[in-house]
């Protein structure tokens, strides 16, 4: 389903160096697939889920989404693959405060043409999936950090993606919560034949993942679980 | 994007901002009242003399007017009506009258012409055919003037018209059928035979108003100047609209100046409080851009958003607007009333409303996108783990736009102060552009200062003046504070030199004799009435009485201007004050004004007509005369220009030797007092005279000029307590947003008197420069504003770097300020050190 070609993003850094994020990268992942990617602290790990978001233009190198190249997307065009073919779940909880958590859950889906009532009737059995049933009309701030996840979870899934892009979304969460979240999510996304791809330093990840890479200075090498333990006490 | 989506959108998000945005409403609001205000006090202006003209000239094309008071004879109009073209012609008899009823007296124009003017005329004269006004001895007042002055119907008032005092009927307007036209227009109908006899002016004419044929204007026109002959005006039927604009054009000026200074502020004040919320909107739009919101449907959840607000502020602001026109500005500037009948209704436009509107609308879009302009348009770049980009560093291009700037406005000021507006704009750029380093440097000299210091306090209130996170925030708030100190110094100082000037040019006139007699009515503050010569030997027998001398003024029409026009005696010591003169020699032109044909005209006049001191010219008076050019003044205070030659020559030139005043010099030692109440006695109770002593004179022209300034003063205070609220509103919420950082010092041991310093002391360093440097600029804008005073209007103006006006402003906004900061400040100071240790 989702195939990358040997991708290259290069940057310039502020003392004018080349850094290499991203320096031919190639990787696949099927339908219904859950792979997780490991990598220390600025391994590339994140410039590389932008580049399959279409959020950045790679160097060189190819994005297929089904056959398609999104790398040569037109900004509207990445836009509606983003709102209808991708979800994405990040480490920092945005939730927008003082709202509950259906209308967080639903926001994603305003951008849907459809309206409110029908964002909520679509949302609602993904919250009660994720267990939020009880408290979908309590405010974001009323909400535990794990909940919390939960809700950008039923947000990220709302519009029924195919690919589910997730950045660190556990490093906020203490272990307990983050198995917890973990299990929900690849639950939730098995049912539906969702793709993950799983950006974690975490090395408790690898056990619901299909699949294990690694990234170092942007390419990308074979796991070892050693590395993972080394990259996660490297994050601490 | 579905409009229910982004209604949505808008309110789920809400709840979280609604104090932010309340204060970005209450912001945006304040600007917009204050130029809807101002626009109003402009468009009344303006609009109730227009409104009077059409309401007499109606449909007429063309007048030919007298140059004076004393008019034209009757016989003109029947060499009018002949001339071929011309459909109708109607004769119109125009005088200052005072009426004065049981309650009191009010000025007004006293309007005298035919009934048949009121089929062909304009709705105020229509009256005159439908009811018997047109056939009987009485006079229409509109109904809230007849109310002012005490009179009811039918019962007979005095007129005080010239030197005479006459009784004459009433009829209110409001007993007239379709009542309600004449408004609050200071003006009083009457039948024309029935004016010439009030007036004393039978078988005389003012003007006459021509309707001429369809496409035959250019021959009617050419055939009205053949009958003038030079010595009457051939103008546009409404041409006192042109004359009335370019006399009232500084005070509009002024007024849009102010006006447009404030809406800055009020801008400031909203952009602020947009502040408060653009990180949680900068979280939205990252959010809803991974969600694969399209940037066209972010833009349409802001714009969304600055609707909401902009409306919003809109419908408080023209409310607010409202309430301040008609409280605060709805006053006349007194002065020009002498000149024009100026009616105190509120003429609220269609352009007002457009404007206010515009600029609350715009006010919100800009304070909504641009502080997020980067978070549209550029890519997640921050999301990735990538080396932070180079920070660039602006100190140089802010130092070279603001230099460019400074530059301009030296020029403007030392170059082409005509271009004062440009100066004006260029240096509000140039305060805003060396802002930030400026207030760096007020940073820097804070933190050395702390070094000496041992308290916390200090030191921690550098670590947040230096804080990357809250600089464009301390930015704006410091920015808000200079803009409103900047302007309000800069009009304010230029005000008080100008208030100086006004005030030497009156106590230069009124101080040309003891003792004047002039006729009633407010009208006539600058002497400008004429009347029927007296016998004067009663006053001259009064004890105390040295000499009575006969004083000459009116106004006259010239190209646009309606110039003041005085004449004192060739006996003044000095005919015009030397403080006046701008150009030629004093004791010269002195000598030259006590001979003959010589005249000092207003500079701007000078300039206008190309002439230079020493050249013949021909003044377009009842008699046109020549006179040679001995000095220029200043304006005297009087916008269209003044015209300043003898007595003697005045009767020359304007064919006619009744006073417009007489001169009372007194001997050593009389009282100006007890000699006035003399006389005042000796001219019996029916005179329509009045007796002043030059103290009174000039406590009523200094009045008058604090009066023709006061919206100066009104909009200044709006605009420093809009600053206050408007800082404190900043500094406040930005503080109350800082609770979990307090939180945090507060775990590591800092007391709750510690932090409370440091926040006042933050408070204190950042509103404080923003106000000295705004203090500062302020100062140049006040020598920009005084030398376009001079040489745009050519005002009297006293220059002096007066640097009261600067602490004032400057110790006001930063001590109420910081005083109400101190509140949020205490309380945030208090916050409990557990919220530290919560999730966040």
């Amino acid at each position: 389903m989702l195939e990358l070609r040997d991708l290259v993003k290069h940057y310039r850094s502020g003392e004018g160096e080349i850094v290499r994020a991203v320096d031919g990268v190639s990787a696949s992942i099927a339908p219904g697939e859950l792979v997780a990617l490991y990598g220390p602290s600025g391994s590339g790990k994140t410039t590389l889920l932008m580049l399959i978001a279409a959020l950045l233009r790679p160097d060189a190198g190819a994005v297929l989404m089904d056959g398609r190249d999104i790398s040569e997307l037109s900004d509207a065009d990445a836009a509606r693959y983003r709102l209808h073919e991708l979800g994405f779940v990040r480490q920092s909880l945005n939730l927008v405060p003082g709202v509950s958590a259906l209308d967080n859950a639903a926001l994603k889906l305003l951008g849907v043409d459809i309206g409110a009532r029908e964002a909520h009737r679509r949302v609602m059995p993904l919250l009660e999936r994720l267990g939020l049933r009880a408290r979908a009309k309590h405010r974001a701030e009323q909400l535990s950090m794990g909940e919390r996840q939960r809700v950008m979870i039923a947000r990220a899934l709302s519009t029924e993606p195919k690919l589910l892009l997730a950045d660190e979304p556990t490093g906020s969460l203490d272990s307990a919560r983050s198995r917890e979240v973990l299990g929900l999510l690849t639950e939730v996304c098995r049912e539906r034949g969702v793709s993950v791809m799983l950006v974690t330093h975490d090395p408790q990840a690898a056990g619901y993942a299909d699949r294990v890479h690694a990234l170092l200075d942007g390419k990308l090498v074979d796991y070892q679980p050693d590395l993972a333990f080394v990259s996660a006490a490297g994050a601490q | 994007m579905r409009l229910s989506n982004i209604v949505r959108l808008y309110r789920v998000r809400l709840r979280s901002r609604i104090v932010q945005e309340l204060f970005a409403v209450v912001g945006i609001a304040v600007g917009v009242a204050l130029l809807f205000s101002s626009q109003v006090a402009g468009t009344s202006l303006d609009g109730a003399v227009r409104k009077l003209t059409s309401g007499i000239v109606g449909q007429m094309r063309f007048q030919i007017a007298a140059r004076d008071a004393h008019g034209f004879d009757a016989g003109l109009l029947s060499r009018v009506e002949r001339i071929p073209g011309v459909l109708t012609a109607v004769p119109v008899l125009e005088a200052n009258a005072n009426v004065v009823g049981p309650q009191g007296s009010r000025s007004v124009d006293l309007v005298g012409t035919e009934p048949r003017l009121a089929y062909l005329g304009g709705s105020l004269v229509r009256k005159l055919g439908t009811s018997q006004l047109g056939r009987a001895r009485a006079f229409m007042l509109p109904a809230p003037i007849a109310q002012q002055v005490g009179a009811s119907s039918l019962q007979p008032v005095k007129l005080q018209i010239g030197a005479r005092t006459v009784s004459s009927l009433l009829v209110p307007e409001l007993l007239a059928p379709g009542s309600g036209v004449l408004g609050e227009s200071p003006i009083a109908i009457a039948s024309l035979r029935y004016t010439q006899r009030l007036t004393g002016m039978k078988g005389r004419l003012t003007s006459i108003y021509v309707r001429s044929q369809p496409r035959r204007d250019r021959e009617v026109l050419a055939q009205l100047r053949r009958l003038a002959a030079g010595r009457l005006n051939v103008v546009p039927a409404d041409f006192s609209d042109v004359l009335f604009h370019k006399a009232a054009e500084p005070t509009n000026q002024s007024t849009s100046l102010f006006s447009a200074i404030s809406a800055l502020v009020g801008f400031l004040f909203a952009f602020n409080a947009l502040l408060l919320t653009v990180p949680q909107r900068r979280n939205l739009i990252e959010d809803l851009r991974l969600d694969g919101y399209t940037r066209k449907m972010i833009v349409e959840v802001l714009l969304f958003d600055a609707l909401i607000l902009g409306v919003l502020a809109c419908l408080v602001g023209l409310a607010l607007g409202e309430l301040m026109s008609v409280e605060l500005f709805r006053a006349d500037p007194g002065y020009l009333s002498f000149a024009f009948p100026i009616g105190s209704e509120r003429i609220v436009t269609w352009q007002s409303y457009a404007i206010a509107l515009g600029g609350g609308l715009l006010a919100a879009c800009v304070g909504v996108l641009v502080p997020l302009r980067r978070d549209l348009f550029s890519g997640l770049g921050h999301l990735v783990e990538t080396p932070e980009p180079r920070i660039r560093d602006r100190t140089g291009l802010l130092l070279a736009g603001g230099t460019v700037c400074l530059a301009t406005t030296i020029f403007v000021l030392t170059v082409a102060p005509r271009a004062a507006i440009v100066g004006i704009v260029s240096l509000a750029a140039g305060l805003l552009l060396f802002l930030p380093v400026l207030l760096d440097l007020a940073i820097s000299a804070f933190a050395r200062l702390q070094q000496v210091s041992t308290g916390a306090s200090a030191y921690l209130a550098v670590i947040e003046l230096r804080s990357a996170t809250n600089r464009t925030r301390s930015i704006a708030i410091a920015a808000t504070g200079a803009i409103a100190v900047f302007g309000s110094v800069a009009i304010q100082g230029a005000r008080v030199d100008l208030q100086r000037g006004l005030d030497a040019s009156a106590h230069g006139i009124d101080s040309l004799a003891a003792i004047w007699v002039t006729p009633a009515g407010a009208s006539n503050s600058f002497t400008t009435t004429p009347f029927r010569n007296l016998e004067t030997s009663a006053i001259a027998r009064q004890s105390g009485v040295r000499a009575v001398r006969v004083y000459r003024g009116s106004f006259l029409d010239w190209g646009e201007r309606r110039l003041w026009v005085l004449a004192p005696p060739r006996s003044a010591e000095h005919p015009i004050a030397p403080s006046q003169i701008v150009s030629g020699d004093v004791a010269s032109a002195t000598a030259e004004l006590r001979g003959h044909g010589w005249i000092v005209l207003s500079q701007a006049l000078a300039v206008e007509h190309h002439l230079h001191v020493g050249q013949p010219f021909v003044l377009p008076t009842p008699q046109p005369t020549v006179f040679r050019l001995a000095a220029l003044s200043t304006n005297l205070g009087w916008p269209p220009g003044a015209i300043v030659l003898n007595a003697g020559d005045y009767a020359r030139a304007w064919a006619n030797e009744d006073p417009s005043a007489y001169q009372i010099e007194l001997n050593a030692g009389a009282s100006a007092s007890a000699v006035s109440s003399e006389i005042r006695q000796s001219l019996g109770p029916r005179s329509g005279l009045r007796v002043t002593t030059s103290t009174q004179r000039q406590q009523l022209h200094y009045a008058q000029a604090a009066q023709g300034l006061s919206r100066l003063t009104q909009i200044r205070t709006l605009v420093l307590i809009a600053v206050v609220l408007a800082m404190s509103a900043a500094m406040g919420a930005a503080i109350w947003q800082r609770r979990i950082r307090l939180a945090d010092m507060k775990i590591d041991g800092f007391g709750r008197g510690v932090l409370w310093r440091a926040l006042l002391l933050e408070s204190v360093v950042l509103l404080g420069a923003g106000c000295s440097i705004g203090a500062l600029f302020g100062i140049c804008g006040q020598l920009l504003l005084s030398r376009a005073l001079v040489v745009i209007g050519g005002f009297p103006v006293v220059r002096a770097v007066d640097v009261s006006v600067a602490i004032s402003s400057f110790v006001l906004v930063t001590a109420v300020a910081v005083a109400i900061v101190a509140v949020p400040g205490y309380v945030a100071a208090r916050v409990r050190p557990a919220i530290g240790l919560q999730d966040r």
